[in-house]
C-alpha cells in the first residue's frame, strides 16, 4: 500500500516559537501524493501553524519543508506556492463587493486590461472544470458561505496547485456542507491534488481522510496513521492525551467529535417562571446579518437552551436583541416575568442578566486596562457615576474572585489583553457569573480555548444551572451543543427553524441548519 | 514603576528635542550653549523667574488638566483654546453686569460663569460626536477659531474699552477690587486654585467610578457599552468637565494678570495644554511637572532677547520640536517594542 504513493511533502524538525510559548516543536511530518490527508488537535497543538510554516506565511526557527524532495525558501510564499502549496484560511479574504469573475483574477495576476464578458467566461470555465455550481459574475456578498469557500478553492487552484490545505474549512459550514465539501476534496484527489485537511472533529477525519496526523501542544504526537487501521477511542485519545482524565467520556466525545455524545442527564429543569421569554421578536437586517424573524424561545430556570446554526444566520442579533443593544421592530423581550423590551441593559443586567459575549477582546475585555479595573466594571455601574469609591477594595475583590475562579496572573495592575485565551474567558465568568446571575448568555464561550479551559467552561456553566440559572449557549460546534444543552433550538436566516429535546440526532439537526423543514 | 518609565522616556524626547534645536540655531549662527544657559536662567534661576514661569505654569496646568479627562476618555477634545477664550469671555460679561457689587460676590459668580462658559463651549462638539458621530477634532477645532473671533467681536463691540487707542481692541479693565492677582500674575488665591484642581482631577480619575469607567471607555468603550453603561454620559461628562477646566483657566488669566480682555491674548495656551497633558502621558503628577517646564519655556522666552540675542520666537520654535518628538514617539516606540516579538496566531 505504502509503495503505491511517492512522498510529496516532508518536513523536518519543524520548530516555531511565539515569544515564550512554542507553537510546534521539532515536527517530523512527511505525506505522500495523491491521498488525502487529515492534521488533527485541540486549539493551541499547532494545527494552523503548521499550515502557514508549510505555506510560507511563518518562517521556522528549525527545520525545512521539501516538495519531491528540493527544500523551499522556509517564510517565503512565493517559493511554497511556486513549488505548488496553496492554503485556503480559516477566515476568508475575498472582496466582498468583487464578482467571482473579479476576485479569482485579482488573485491569479492581478494586472492587465480585460473586458467583463472575457473575464467572467475565462473563470466560469475554470469554476466549471472543477465543478463548483456558481456563476463567475455573481457578487460575493451574494453568494452563501458554502459558495465562498468553494471560490477560495477554486482560487487556490488556479496555478498548477500540487498540495492544497484547507484550514478548518468545516467550521463555517453545516453537517451536509461538509459532506459536500469531503467529495468536493475526493473529486480534488481524483484529479492529482494532494489535499491537507486541518480538522478537529474525529468523526470528519474518519468521512474523508486517509491519512491522520495528530498534534498536541505543538508536537507532533503520531505520525500519518492509516485511518483504516485506527479508531475514533485510540484518536481521541492521542488528540486529548492523558493530562485530563477528569473529563468524563461525553466531554471526551463532544471535545474530539468522536461521537455523537448521548445526551443522559434528564432535563432537570423546574416549571418556575422563564428567566427568558422571547414572543415574536423580529428586527431589521444589519451589518451582522439578517434581522430577527418571529423568535419564539423562553428558558426557565435551571435549564440550558443551546443556539445551533451556521455562523451568520442571526445569532450575534439575538444576543444583542436580549441585551437591549439591537431595536426591536416587533414583539417582546421578558426577563424574569417582567417585559423588558424597553428597558435599557443596565436595568437589564441589574433583573439579572449576564453575557459572555461574541468577541472576548472587544466586547468582553478592554486589552490595554488593568485586570481589576476590567473585573470592576459591572460594580462600578452600579453606583452613581460620580460615587466615591475605595480602588483597594475592588482590587481585594478582584484577588478572591480571580483565584477562586483559577486565573493564572502575575498582577493585578496587568493589562487584561496579557492573559492567555483561558485565563481571559475566565476572567470574564468570574465578573459574570456571580450570585445574582439569572440569565447567562454564553455567547461561542469555548471558541479558540484549549482544552482544560473549555472543561473549565463548560464545568462553569453546569455549576451555575445548578444553582438554578438559565444558560443560552451559542456555539457552532454541534457536538458541544448537545453535549451541554437540555434543549437545543437552530437558527436559519433569523429564524428558528426548530427545537430539539434529547436525545439529539446529528443528522436531524444537522438538516434543520441548511433550512429543510423537520 | 511604568508611570515612571513613561516619564523617563518622555524626558528623553524632551532633551533629543532640544539637543536638535541647539544645532539648528548653532548652524544658524547664534551659540547654542549660551541659548540653553539662558533658557535655564530665564526659567528657574534669575531672580524672580521662578514666579514667572509658575504664573504661566498654573493656568496651562489647569487647562491641560482639561485634555487628560477628555483624552483619558478617549476624546480628542483640542478645543481647549476656544474653551479657555469662552470662559474668560462669560467671566468678563459677568464682572461687567455685576459692576459695584461687592468683591465676595463678583469673584465667586465670575468663576463659576467662566467654567460654564468653558463648559459649553464643549458640550456642543460633545453632544455631536455623541449624537451624530462628527469627529470633535474637527469640531472642536473649529471651535478654536470662532471663539477667537466671539472675544475679538467682544472686545471691539460690548465690552470695547473706550479709552484704549492701540492697535488691539480691548475690553475695559476690571475694578482692581475683582482682581485675584496683580499684573505679574501670581497669587496665593491662583496657586490654591490649581493645587485645589489637581487634586480634585486626580482623586476624579483614581477614586470615583467615572474616573475608572472613563478609562476603560476610553480605551474600548463597546466593552463598557455591553457592561451596561450609557457611554453617552460618560463622554458628554468628559467633555463638560474638560471644558470647564479651561474656562477656569481663562477666568484666572482674565481676573489674574491680564485684568481685561484682549482681542487674541495667548495664542498658544491650549495648544501647549495639550503638549503638557501628551509629555505627561495624561498623569496628573505629570502634569503638573510638564506644565512647570513649559511654563519656565515661557518665562524664559522673555529673557532670550537679552541674553542669547535670539527673538523670542525661539521658543516656540523649542515647543514646536518637543511637540513633534511627543507626538512622534508612541507610533515609534511601539514600533520598536513589536519588533523581535513576532505574530502571535492562532493554530
Amino acid at each position: 500500500m505504502e509503495s503505491d504513493h511517492e512522498t510529496l511533502l516532508k518536513c523536518r524538525e519543524l520548530t516555531v516559537r511565539f515569544g515564550e510559548v512554542t507553537a510546534l516543536q521539532d515536527v517530523d511530518v512527511s505525506l505522500e501524493a495523491n491521498r488525502i490527508h487529515a492534521v488533527v488537535g485541540q486549539n493551541g497543538a499547532g494545527k494552523t501553524t503548521f499550515a502557514r510554516v508549510v505555506a510560507g506565511l511563518v518562517r521556522p526557527d528549525k527545520g525545512e519543508v521539501r516538495m519531491n524532495g528540493s527544500a523551499i525558501a522556509p517564510g517565503n510564499v512565493a517559493a511554497s506556492r511556486h513549488s505548488g502549496i496553496e492554503l485556503v484560511h480559516q477566515s476568508f479574504a475575498l472582496p466582498p463587493s468583487f464578482t467571482v469573475a473579479e476576485a479569482m483574477q485579482f488573485g491569479a495576476d492581478g494586472g492587465g486590461l480585460y473586458s467583463r464578458s472575457a473575464l467572467e467566461r475565462r473563470w466560469q470555465s475554470h469554476l466549471d472544470k472543477l465543478d463548483i455550481q456558481v456563476k463567475a459574475g455573481q457578487r460575493i456578498r451574494d453568494l452563501p458561505i458554502e459558495s465562498q469557500q468553494a471560490v477560495e478553492i477554486a482560487r487556490a487552484l488556479v496555478s498548477d496547485a500540487k498540495l492544497l490545505i484547507l484550514d478548518e474549512p468545516t467550521a463555517v459550514l453545516s453537517p451536509e456542507g461538509a459532506a459536500r465539501l469531503f467529495d468536493q476534496v475526493r473529486h480534488l484527489r481524483d484529479r492529482g491534488v494532494t489535499v491537507v485537511l486541518i480538522l478537529h472533529k474525529i468523526r470528519e477525519v474518519l468521512a474523508v481522510a486517509e491519512t491522520v496526523t495528530v498534534l498536541r501542544g505543538g508536537l507532533c504526537v503520531a505520525g500519518p496513521l492509516e485511518t483504516a487501521q485506527i479508531d475514533s477511542e485510540r484518536l481521541s485519545e492521542l488528540i486529548i492525551g492523558s493530562s485530563s482524565d477528569e473529563l468524563d467520556d461525553e466531554d471526551r466525545a463532544a471535545l474530539t467529535g468522536a461521537a455523537t455524545p448521548a445526551h443522559l442527564h434528564a432535563a432537570q429543569t423546574s416549571e418556575g417562571i422563564p428567566v427568558l421569554e422571547l414572543k415574536n421578536v423580529s428586527t431589521r437586517r444589519d451589518s451582522d446579518g439578517p434581522g430577527l424573524d418571529s423568535i419564539e424561545l423562553s428558558i426557565r430556570p435551571g435549564e440550558i437552551v443551546g443556539i445551533a446554526g451556521v455562523e451568520g444566520n442571526g445569532q450575534r442579533t439575538l444576543v444583542r436583541t436580549i441585551a437591549g443593544l439591537s431595536h426591536v421592530s416587533e414583539g417582546t423581550v421578558g426577563l424574569n416575568g417582567s417585559d423588558v423590551t424597553q428597558q435599557s441593559l443596565a436595568d437589564r443586567r441589574s433583573a439579572g442578566l449576564r453575557i459572555i459575549p461574541f468577541e472576548r477582546n472587544v466586547e468582553g475585555l478592554s486589552l490595554n486596562s488593568p485586570l481589576w479595573e476590567n473585573w470592576s466594571a459591572l460594580g462600578l455601574l452600579r453606583k452613581p457615576l460620580f460615587a466615591m469609591i475605595s480602588p483597594g477594595g475592588f482590587r481585594r475583590d478582584c484577588i478572591g474572585a480571580l483565584e477562586s475562579w483559577d486565573v493564572v496572573y502575575a498582577d493585578i495592575n496587568q493589562r487584561a489583553g496579557s492573559l492567555s485565551g483561558g485565563n481571559a474567558q475566565k476572567l470574564i465568568l468570574s465578573r459574570e457569573i456571580d450570585e445574582a446571575a439569572k440569565l447567562v448568555i454564553a455567547a461561542q464561550p469555548t471558541r479558540g480555548l484549549d482544552i482544560g479551559a473549555t472543561a473549565f467552561v463548560w464545568d462553569a456553566l453546569r455549576a451555575a444551572r445548578a444553582r438554578g440559572c438559565g444558560i443560552l449557549f451559542v456555539s457552532s460546534d454541534l457536538d458541544e451543543i448537545f453535549d451541554i444543552s437540555d434543549r437545543v433550538a437552530v437558527m436559519v436566516s433569523g429564524h428558528i427553524q426548530a427545537v430539539f429535546e434529547p436525545p439529539f440526532e446529528i443528522g436531524r439537526v444537522g438538516a434543520a441548519m441548511t433550512g429543510a423543514v423537520q | 514603576m511604568e508611570s515612571i518609565l513613561s516619564g523617563l522616556r518622555a524626558a528623553v524626547f524632551i532633551v533629543i528635542a532640544l539637543l536638535l534645536c541647539g544645532v539648528i540655531f548653532e548652524i544658524a549662527g547664534y551659540s547654542a550653549p549660551l541659548m540653553f544657559e539662558s533658557i535655564l536662567d530665564g526659567a528657574f534661576l534669575r531672580r524672580g523667574a521662578l514666579e514667572q514661569a509658575l504664573r504661566w505654569a498654573l493656568p496651562l496646568f489647569i487647562t491641560a488638566l482639561g485634555v487628560v479627562i477628555s483624552f483619558r476618555a478617549g476624546y480628542f477634545n483640542i478645543g481647549g483654546q476656544g474653551q479657555f477664550y469662552m470662559g474668560a469671555i462669560a467671566a468678563a460679561f459677568v464682572a461687567e453686569w455685576l459692576k459695584g457689587s461687592p468683591a465676595a460676590l463678583v469673584i465667586p459668580a465670575c468663576f463659576v460663569a467662566g467654567m460654564a462658559g468653558g463648559a459649553l463651549w464643549a458640550l456642543w462638539p460633545g453632544i455631536l460626536r455623541i449624537k451624530s458621530g462628527a469627529d470633535e477634532v474637527i469640531t472642536t477645532l473649529m471651535g478654536n477659531f470662532i471663539a477667537a473671533f466671539v472675544l475679538v467681536y467682544v472686545t471691539a463691540g460690548p465690552l470695547k474699552d473706550p479709552s484704549g487707542s492701540g492697535q488691539q481692541a480691548s475690553s475695559r479693565p476690571l475694578d482692581a477690587a475683582y482682581r485675584i492677582s496683580n499684573s505679574l500674575g501670581l497669587s496665593p488665591t491662583i496657586i490654591i486654585i490649581a493645587v485645589l484642581a489637581g487634586v480634585l482631577v486626580w482623586a476624579l480619575l483614581n477614586r470615583t467610578s467615572f474616573g475608572i469607567l472613563a478609562g476603560l471607555s476610553g480605551r474600548n468603550p463597546t466593552m463598557v457599552e455591553w457592561q451596561g453603561a450609557r457611554v453617552w454620559r460618560i463622554g458628554l461628562a468628559s467633555f463638560l468637565i474638560s471644558g470647564a477646566l479651561a474656562g477656569l483657566a481663562g477666568t484666572i488669566e482674565l481676573m489674574g494678570p491680564n485684568g481685561r480682555l484682549a482681542g487674541g491674548f495667548l495664542p498658544g495656551h491650549g495648544f501647549t495644554a495639550i503638549l503638557i497633558a501628551l509629555v505627561a502621558n495624561l498623569s496628573v503628577l505629570g502634569t503638573a511637572v510638564a506644565a512647570l517646564f513649559f511654563g519656565g519655556l515661557a518665562s524664559a522666552a522673555l529673557f532670550l532677547p537679552i541674553l542669547a540675542g535670539l527673538p523670542s520666537a525661539a521658543i516656540d520654535i523649542i515647543n514646536a520640536a518637543i511637540s513633534l518628538f511627543i507626538t512622534a514617539k508612541s507610533g515609534f516606540i511601539d514600533r520598536v517594542a513589536r519588533l523581535g516579538k513576532g505574530q502571535w496566531t492562532k493554530s
